[in-house]
């Protein structure tokens, strides 16, 4: 990015970048990549990996708006009732830092987001990185996305429960501060803190998205990084995402569970910086 | 009394503890957890803890938690739901710590009662959150009208509530225009163009909803795969048998249509649609209030504000303003000689020609009894002299009536305000003066225009 931009986007810009509570750090000449989290989290979950790029990289991280410091007022249900609100999202960040050839790693759900937006925009990206990511989550004739449309709704049940004591009317009143409600819903912590209500319609449109058909799309270079066992993106989804994706290279990490990211962060990192060179 | 061995207390505490690896797998189990789950130490140690989460937890946990825990180091009050061995569903309520090697503690306690209570709770709650939504949603659509508020204001607002209140991507609201066709006035409509208009959809008599993947409008559905909507629902906008219009939601994803949706839509479209009959009405009203009956010109009180209106866009812009006071020759002959019901057609005829032979934006009223007023912005001497001509010009033709042919003529009066070179007159002394050149005008003869002597 150059000075000009980054001037500029101090200036006229400052809303989308506000908006998505937008992180740019290390070498800001170098090449850019872009790290996007998935439901549950915030750019925090990035943590472990998102900083050994910054030596030779321009590191751009963020919040999914609804998600971590994000200006949560700008949550629209209409807009983020389909991940392309998000993907637009995505554009805009790098339209505003005038980023060009850029990588763009996405965890979980936000590796179907990078799909969408490099579809909106593909000369602006040098390569896609996808961490355990699922077109589908659910069933269908012939695919296996690992989970009914039931199991979805136990989600919400799940989420329900969880939240129970935090719905829009009672959090302001069990804080104290009716005048300030949004604020008292993230409750204390910031990073992965959730609106209930949001995180509701969140995890609904995540695991009810079909995005299968915009793989075949992709037209740029594409690294896929799968877990062993992950009990959300299993390996055959996995292999759905590299055999749809034209020219895809597949790795299998060396981990289990559905967040490499944290719990094998020097094996993300170490195919990353072999995708990026 | 002695002290109770610590490893009793690990067995046979008052809930589940549990150990696993970073990876999940279960290092450890106490008594207490093997009892609640009904799996024995063999079959437990080394799974997966998730493979023990109903479907919903699972997603719940592996996608959110897991994060936290990493990050935080520990999660608390997690609810979520085991599978028992025997397949019965345990709900528990769950405190974990990582340690730096990555071991996960938990103590799980059993929340059977507790989750049916709140569910109980948490049903009641969402049907109240979805009756105080209907009740706001109708309030919206119907209050803050006034009179002024045009169909384009109505139709803006009611996409704006409806977009609000479904999550909709985009909303449009479609009025019957007077020649029967749908056109888009308010909100916006993302398959205007892209797609023919589907007749049976825009004349439906119910909130009908149509997805991508539906086979019954196959074109539309394929235009909605190109634009990214995954369901559209149409809302008719009906109010006593009259056809107003129709309101489209456009949804990213596939809609979720249960009977709240459609209640609400229905709901929606039945107030919207009294709404705009009401304001329209008020419109009407308020238009009948400032026009004369008879003729349908300006009547005297809107004739006032006109020229109060015109008097100060003529000072500001300094473009000379002429006013025509008009008065029927002979109107009581008229009268005695047809009846008055002749009369009055005679005005209705000699008010629709006025209107004629004036210019576009001059502005035609009715002071009373046979008495006329053109107000004529930007109009100097010669320009107010042309127009006078003209109007008596078109005023000569004969006029037929029930028992006849009437020929009638105007005398018109004219006054100027010319900025710059006059001071600046009150309304009434520029109609004052117009009626006295008027009267001249009668004096000279009759049907001919007199210019006001300042």
């Amino acid at each position: 990015m150059t000075a000009a931009a980054e001037d500029r986007s101090l200036k006229g810009a400052v809303d989308v970048l506000r908006r998505n509570n937008v992180t740019v750090s290390g070498n800001p000449s170098g090449p850019v990549v872009m790290f996007a989290h998935g439901f549950g989290c915030s750019q925090e979950t990035w943590n472990l990996v998102a900083p050994r790029f910054e030596a030779d990289h321009c590191v751009v991280v963020f919040d999914h708006v609804g998600s971590g410091r994000s200006d949560w007022s700008m949550y629209d249900r209409g807009k983020y009732s389909a991940l392309d609100g998000y993907a637009r999202d995505v554009e805009e960040i790098l339209a505003t830092l005038e980023a060009e050839d850029v990588v763009f790693v996405g965890h979980s759900v936000s590796a179907m987001i990078g799909v969408l937006a490099a579809d909106l925009n593909p000369g602006r990206y040098r390569g896609l990185v996808l961490v355990s990511p699922s077109p589908r989550y659910i069933n269908d004739d012939g695919y296996v996305g690992g989970f009914e449309p039931a199991d979805i709704d136990a989600l919400l049940d799940s989420l329900d429960a969880n939240y129970l004591g935090w719905s829009r009317q009672t959090a302001p009143m069990i804080m104290g501060t009716p005048e300030r409600p949004m604020l008292e819903e993230r409750l204390t912590d910031g990073f992965c803190s959730v609106d209930p209500e949001i995180a509701r319609h969140f995890a609904r449109v995540t695991f009810t998205s079909d995005n299968r058909r915009d793989l075949e799309s992709v037209r740029v270079p594409t690294l896929v990084l799968q877990c062993r066992e992950d009990a959300i993106a299993p390996m055959d989804v996995g292999r759905y995402v590299h055999a749809a994706i034209p020219g895809s290279r597949f790795e299998i990490l060396e981990t289990t569970g559905h967040v490499p990211i944290l719990s094998a962060p020097d094996d993300v990192a170490l195919h990353l910086r072999r995708f990026l060179s | 009394m002695s002290v109770p061995a610590v490893d009793g207390w690990f067995r046979l505490a008052p809930c589940g503890l549990i150990a696993t690896a970073d990876d999940s797998t279960i290092l450890e189990a106490n008594d207490t957890f093997l009892a609640w789950s009904g799996y024995d130490r063999a079959g437990l140690l080394g799974r997966p803890l998730v493979a023990l989460l109903d479907p919903g937890s699972r997603l719940f946990f592996e996608t959110r938690h897991r994060q936290v825990l990493h990050l935080r180091g520990a999660v608390h009050e997690v609810a979520l739901t085991i599978r028992r061995a025997d397949g019965a569903e345990l709900p528990v309520l769950l405190n974990a710590v990582r340690d730096s090697d990555g071991v996960v503690r938990f103590a799980i306690f059993n929340a059977t009662d507790r989750v049916r209570y709140e569910r109980d709770l948490l049903a009641a709650r969402r049907a109240a959150e979805q009756s105080e939504q209907r009740v706001r949603v109708l309030q919206e659509v119907s209050t803050m009208f006034g009179v002024s508020a045009t169909d384009a204001e109505l139709a803006q607002s009611f996409a704006d509530v409806a977009r609000d209140a479904f999550s909709a991507r985009e909303t449009a609201v479609l009025l019957t225009r007077d020649d029967g066709q749908l056109q888009l006035t308010g909100g916006s409509n993302p398959l205007e163009g892209k797609v023919a208009p589907v007749r049976e959809l825009r004349q439906t008599a119910e909130v009908t909803v149509v997805h991508d993947d539906d086979t019954e409008y196959s074109e539309l559905s394929a235009a909605m795969r190109d634009e990214g909507i995954g369901s559209l629902s149409v809302t008719p906008l009906i109010a006593d048998g009259e056809r107003l219009g129709v309101l489209v939601c456009f949804f990213a994803g596939h809609a979720e249509v249960d009977d709240h949706f459609l209640d609400l839509q229905q709901a929606l479209g039945r107030q919207a649609s009294q709404t705009l009959v009401r304001v329209r009405l008020q419109r009407r009203l308020a238009l009948l209030a400032l026009h004369d009956q008879l003729t349908g010109v300006a009547n005297r009180q809107l004739l006032q504000v006109s020229l109060d209106d015109a008097l100060t866009l003529a000072a500001t812009s300094l473009e000379p303003l002429a006013v025509l006071f008009l008065d029927v020759d002979d109107f009581k002959g008229i009268n005695d000689a047809f009846g008055h019901a002749a009369g009055d057609s005679v005005l209705v005829e000699l008010a629709s020609r006025l209107r004629g032979g004036v210019r576009a934006g001059d502005i035609v009223g009715r002071m009373g009894g046979d008495e006329f007023v053109a107000l004529c912005p930007g109009a100097d001497p010669s320009a107010a002299e042309t127009i006078a001509q003209r109007i008596l010009e078109v005023c000569r033709e004969p006029i037929a009536v029930a028992d006849g042919v009437v020929t009638a003529s105007v005398s018109v009066g004219i006054s100027l305000f010319q900025p710059g070179s006059d001071p600046q007159p009150t309304a009434q002394h520029l109609l004052v003066r117009a009626d006295v050149a008027m009267y001249d005008a009668k004096r000279a003869g009759k049907d001919r225009a007199q210019l006001s002597t300042p």
